[in-house]
């Protein structure tokens, strides 16, 4: 048994803030939530306009800064941000992909193919997909790892901006910093 | 919390692009699918000489060259994506349906693209004469549809597994046997310079829809559960 007696309603405009030792279970978490991973007992609701969502309409509302996401990597980094947009359903163009490339530091790194990417780079991308894709609820697992010390100030302005647009933000971390931005605390044991 | 749903049309056409971009700068799929047909059709020649071949040995060679082609390369639209981990970056951000029909369309247009360089080469190579190109045309469309739509929905089952290889080819040949042996039927009358029967016509379009209709209502579960 992974949780036990996990009983907890997360708002708009607010952070929970997931902690604990390695292996204890907040990726696991967050990957249930987004609906990667079944728990076997329990469930959890994702609600929107006063109802439980669908596996699309929770999907559609959904961003993932994780080690678990992997971008393709024969594709540039403008186009695995337009590609994810597009099969969203969103419309973006160029020039705000670049912006949204300027703001996370790829602007210069931006035309080239992902391969070529530190990982401290591929994790300033999944921002920039998050800022593409404006989702509803993020899902920010050790959001800061492989980061520099800009990119965790950029990862800071990211949380605080998520939350002053209502966003809904649920952070698995053991960093005290990204805890202090958190309404509720979970440490699993 | 406003809601929205994916959009099936721009999220197939999207996957459609993205793999068509990655195999054009890859071209893992496609130089196993050319190599396969090219290796294949110059063996058969080497072997048969001049010698002309009778309808139905012609026709099940050209089946099995195709089928096999599609075995050593239709496999990746999954595979690939659960070997480099972005499968995830997929199943987060865009729906199952959007998925398996860009997926779909992605390999049936490789299939079509193969089958359009086969067809000379083994009129060439085997000494055929086809005499009734468009219901030639028609059952090549048909078949390779077949085709194509099995493999896909087989790449998907054993993208997970072990053996993906071996699993694959096991799991796709029954389930496209029926259309296998209606392709062959056809081609082996229209070879012999005779209308294949509008039974097996039918039934060839009608087990596509009942395979893809199959494959979206399966893909689902393989995909959210």
């Amino acid at each position: 048994m992974l949780f036990e007696r996990l009983n907890l309603l997360v708002n708009s405009g607010q952070c929970l803030a997931v902690t604990g030792a390695n292996g204890s279970g907040k990726s696991t978490l967050l990957k249930m939530i987004a609906g990667l991973v079944h728990p076997t007992t329990g469930t959890i609701h994702v609600l929107g306009d006063g109802r439980q969502l669908d596996i699309e309409e929770r999907i559609a509302c959904i961003g993932l800064v994780s080690p678990e996401i992997v971008f393709y990597a024969d594709m540039t980094g403008v186009e695995n941000i337009l590609f994810l947009t597009r099969v969203r359903g969103l419309t973006c163009s160029l020039e705000q992909v670049e912006e949204f490339c300027q703001i996370v530091g790829l602007v210069v790194y931006k035309d080239n193919l992902v391969h070529t990417y530190s990982t401290g780079m591929r994790q300033r991308l999944k921002f920039a997909v998050m800022l593409a894709l404006q989702p509803l609820l993020w899902l920010l697992d050790e959001p800061s790892s492989n980061l520099d010390a800009d990119g965790k100030i950029l990862v800071a302005k990211m949380i605080d901006n998520a939350l002053t647009e209502r966003k809904t933000v649920i952070i698995a971390t053991n960093e005290p910093w990204e805890v202090e931005y958190a309404d509720y605390k979970i440490e699993l044991a | 919390m406003p809601t929205t749903r994916l959009n099936l049309l721009n999220g197939l056409w999207a996957v459609l692009v993205k793999d068509s971009l990655c195999e054009f700068r890859t071209c893992y799929a496609l130089s196993a699918l050319f190599m396969f047909a090219l290796i294949s059709l110059t063996s058969i020649s080497m072997s048969i000489g001049v010698v002309s071949l009778p309808a139905q040995l012609t026709a099940a060679l050209l089946w099995i060259i195709l089928f096999f082609c599609a075995m050593s390369g239709l496999s990746r639209v999954f595979v690939q994506e659960q070997e480099s981990g972005s499968i995830v970056v997929l199943r987060i951000y865009a729906s199952g349906q959007a998925v398996i029909f860009g997926k779909l369309l992605f390999n049936v247009i490789m299939l079509f693209g193969l089958t359009f360089f086969v067809i000379p080469l083994f009129t060439m190579f085997l000494n055929v004469d086809i005499y009734r190109w468009p219901m030639f045309i028609m059952i090549l469309f048909l078949g390779d549809i077949g085709i194509a739509a099995t493999a896909t929905i087989t790449a998907a089952l054993v993208a997970k597994t072990q053996g993906k290889s071996a699993l694959f080819t096991v799991l796709t040949f029954p389930i496209l046997l029926p259309q296998f042996l209606s392709s062959i039927g056809a081609t082996t009358k229209i070879l012999a310079d005779s209308q294949p029967d509008m039974s097996e016509i039918m039934f060839m379009a009608a087990y596509n829809v009942a395979i893809i209709i199959a494959s979206s209502i399966l893909f689902d579960y393989i995909w959210y559960d």
